[in-house]
């Protein structure tokens, strides 16, 4: 408003000084550099809110356990003496000792051992497996795993869950996934 | 109204000429039509609602009062929510004694029932709301994006109710959680045991393993277990509900803005 | 004899009896068509959305849960506290269901007489927010909130024993809203039950108002005018949504089996459950051979069955069955449609091919945790 001048002269030929002008090329250029960095700052925050969801030290429980020696267990039989304590069960058939994982390959649920039909069956959608941990009846898509096992130095079993062996992917034929005796 | 005002009508009378009144109300009894109009719209919290509506629109025979009512649960679920923060840790330790001594130790004891059986009722009248929706043809257009809006708070009821299931850490709770974290695992490509998973790896080494998964992302650990917990109880207080108050502002402004409750054209 | 009779809806309640009965009934009661509209008029479905039918409906109802708690079996599933909301939402979404449909039939004979809809004579007049709405919704919360304390006094909320780890509760159930979910679970693979169908389910919700493009009964309630809508939306709502939930509740018991409503909720029941997979069935029993060890070779049976499923089938149902529904809707909400209600049918016929064939798995590679 305050700049209106109208009694400057129309006649006057001085050019009016031009803004200095961007051709269209580089206006481009530079908001498609602009518009980058702004991408790229908001990936990089979207980034670190992503990482910070996974910390860097967990507090969880030991994964290895000494399970006593393997005359504690009967042939044929499924024991759940660790089950509470380390969600694992101990079995020993004819030839080996091996220990399962009490996880129902399904959903993660704790499934039951009945003696009675020689079957673990878990309650929540009703998957069945035999001893061996062979899936055979409901949801469950693949076998329940195996731990790595082994005897120490002094004739006892360890159990070392962070180690697991699946059936599909052939892995149970592998020497740490049972004790012979 | 009447021709001989009673005691009572004649203290009200006085009292909404008071200046204190009159500085928080501004309007006065609304009496006549004109006063009945200004008060809707000063008043910040009835502007939710127009000034004047179809008959039809009132009708709980149309309506059902469903999405009201809906809204009027949520409110005393935060309400109840609230209360219940100042008894409760969500710890292992803590959480399950805290749950048993908020009915045993704490006067009255129902809190916790009126929250729980609230959020069981908000769910079912949710429900309700969008039949009713459906059934009259609301999500027609212009209503196609409140519908929608609709569909996302209809999820994010159902994800707080079960984010407070958690809460107590008694057996349902840690179950149902387990089963709904699995899921979660199954996720393709993000999840360690989703199909695709084994995609992401360089060489031997894959990305997604249980312990950087989507799994792992919700539980905050491999078990469900301390940081689920905690997890869990952020979610269930803090960011559920602020992000579906967001969306309920949206669902409401835009009841407004799509012409209002729907009726017959 | 009483006895008897509980026996028979026990056998009737099974669910490969039940779930088709349910079906077939579903269609006639709620017609898509003209002719099935034909068909439900000449057998009177309609007169349940009158006020006698409606007391029709709720004598049924009434009779069945009183005749129910007289059976210990019955009661004890059904008056526990976790369950009471489930009972309250049947009575609830049955009314509504009625109230609605009342509505919508009385309405369409007023269309048919050339009529304005109920609604729109109501709209005529208007009428002030204050105080007309502002005090309807007072009394509507002062009645819930007396509901709720009434509610929360008389009944405990659930709490179960502290949680342990190791040890699932016999049978362990999701909340109840999600027993639908959990129901899914039992016939597909937890990333199809947990991830893919929720997530199609909350994008088909979301997609309704632009594949629906009927501009008919908009504001009131209707039936005739827009009835393949609703009822391929009832249909997902009551069968697959609130029946799935019920049965979820209440006939599923100790290991997941199933159980009939006066039946004895029996850890030791055994049901042989003994599955197989598609590929299974083509090489060892059809072709008599081992099954190859090629992956692919293995599934190719299964791959191209779903290939099929959802490429052939739409094309053949625009020619077909749905040819009107392809005009009206063109070829892109047309090929939306289709997907989702493929997607959506691919839940009873995975329920069938498991209850007649024990099918497991169309494609199973577990090796890659792809089962579908």
């Amino acid at each position: 408003m305050t700049e209106t001048k109208p009694s400057t002269p129309s006649s006057n030929p001085t050019p009016v000084p031009q803004p200095p002008t961007m051709d269209r090329r580089t206006f481009i250029k530079w908001s498609a550099v602009g518009w980058a960095a702004f991408a790229a700052v908001i990936g990089g925050y979207g980034t670190m809110i992503v990482r910070y969801l996974f910390p860097n030290v967990l507090f969880e429980p030991k994964q290895e356990f000494r399970a006593g020696l393997p005359e504690e267990y009967q042939v044929g039989e499924v024991s759940e003496r660790w089950k509470d304590a380390y969600g694992t069960w101990i079995v020993r058939d004819s030839e080996k000792i091996y220990a399962l994982a009490t996880i129902c390959t399904h959903l993660g649920c704790t499934p039951n051992w009945m003696q009675n039909e020689a079957k673990f069956k878990c309650p929540c959608h009703g998957s069945g497996f035999y001893m061996t941990g062979i899936h055979f009846e409901g949801p469950a898509p693949r076998p329940l795993e195996r731990y790595r096992i082994f005897l120490s130095d002094d004739g006892e079993i360890v159990v070392d869950k962070t180690r697991k062996f699946q059936q599909e992917k052939g892995e149970w034929s592998d020497p740490e996934s049972f004790v012979t005796v | 109204m009447s021709d001989q005002p009673n005691a009572l009508a004649k203290f009200l009378d006085w009292l909404s000429k008071t200046q204190v009144a009159k500085a928080i109300f501004r309007t006065g009894i609304p009496k006549n039509r004109r006063q009945r109009m200004t008060v809707m719209l000063n008043n910040v919290f009835l502007h939710l609602h127009p000034v004047r509506l179809p008959k039809h629109a009132v009708k709980i025979k149309y309506t059902w009062c469903m999405g009201g009512l809906s809204f009027f649960v949520f409110l005393v679920l935060t309400v109840t929510g609230i209360l219940l923060m100042f008894y409760y840790r969500p710890t292992v330790e803590y959480a399950y004694g805290d749950i048993v001594d908020l009915r045993e130790q704490v006067p009255l004891g129902i809190m916790r029932e009126i929250h729980r059986w609230g959020a069981h009722l908000m769910v079912i009248t949710v429900w309700l709301h969008m039949f009713r929706v459906f059934m009259t043809g609301s999500y027609k257009p212009p209503r196609e994006f409140n519908w929608i809006i609709g569909v996302v708070l209809l999820v994010l009821t159902m994800l707080m109710s079960f984010t407070g299931y958690l809460l107590p850490w008694d057996q349902l709770a840690i179950w149902a959680i387990t089963v709904g974290s699995n899921m979660a695992g199954a996720t393709p490509i993000l999840g360690a045991a989703g199909p695709g998973s084994n995609l992401l790896a360089l060489g031997d080494v894959n990305f997604v393993t249980s312990a950087s998964d989507a799994r792992f992302a919700m539980l905050g650990g491999r078990f469900v277990g301390e940081g689920a917990l905690l997890r869990f109880y952020v979610l269930h207080c803090i960011g559920l509900p602020f992000i579906i108050m967001i969306f309920m502002i949206i669902h409401f402004w835009r009841v407004r803005k799509d012409g209002g409750i729907s009726g017959p054209v | 004899m009483i006895e008897e009779f509980k026996n028979i809806i026990n056998i009737l309640a099974r669910p490969y009896i039940m779930f088709p009965a349910m079906i077939v009934a579903f269609i006639f009661i709620f017609p898509a068509t003209d002719g099935l509209m034909k068909i439900n008029r000449r057998l009177g479905l309609y007169k349940l959305w009158t006020n006698n039918g409606g007391i029709a409906i709720f004598a049924f109802l009434f009779l069945g849960f009183g005749f129910g708690l007289t059976d210990p079996n019955f009661r004890a599933i059904v008056t526990k506290p976790d369950n009471v909301p489930i009972v309250g939402l049947i009575f609830l979404v049955v009314f509504f269901l009625w109230f609605a449909l009342k509505q919508a039939w009385e309405n369409d004979e007023r269309e048919a007489k050339g009529l304005r809809p109920n609604e729109a004579e109501d709209a005529k007049e208007n009428i002030l927010v204050w105080p007309d709405l502002v005090y309807i919704e007072f009394i509507a919360m002062l009645l819930i909130s007396a509901l709720l304390i009434v509610w929360a006094i008389v009944l405990k909320a659930p709490l179960e024993q502290p949680a342990n780890p190791t040890v699932s509760p016999n049978p362990s159930k999701a909340p109840w809203y999600f027993l639908g979910l959990q129901e899914m679970l039992v016939y597909f693979d937890p990333w199809i039950a947990g991830v893919l169908f929720p997530t199609v389910i909350m994008l088909g919700f979301m997609c309704i108002p632009f594949i629906d493009n009927n501009r008919k009964g908009l504001g009131y309630y209707s039936f005739n005018s827009r009835k393949m809508a609703i009822s391929i939306f009832l249909f997902f709502w009551l069968i697959l949504w609130i029946f799935l939930i019920i049965t979820g509740t209440f006939l599923r018991g100790p290991n997941w089996n199933f159980f009939g409503p006066f039946e004895y909720w029996d850890v030791h029941k055994l049901e042989a459950l003994t599955n197989i997979n598609l590929s299974e069935v083509v090489y060892m029993i059809l072709l008599n051979q081992r099954l190859p060890d090629n992956i692919l070779l293995r599934e190719i049976w299964g791959i191209l069955a779903l290939l099929g499923y959802f490429t052939l089938t739409p094309l053949i149902l625009a020619k077909t069955f749905l040819k009107n529904v392809y005009n009206r809707l063109g070829p892109l909400r047309y090929s939306i449609f289709i997907i989702f209600m493929l997607l959506a049918a691919s839940l009873p016929i995975k329920m069938f091919l498991r209850w007649i064939f024990n099918i497991k798995y169309i494609v199973a590679i577990p090796e890659f945790f792809l089962n579908i």
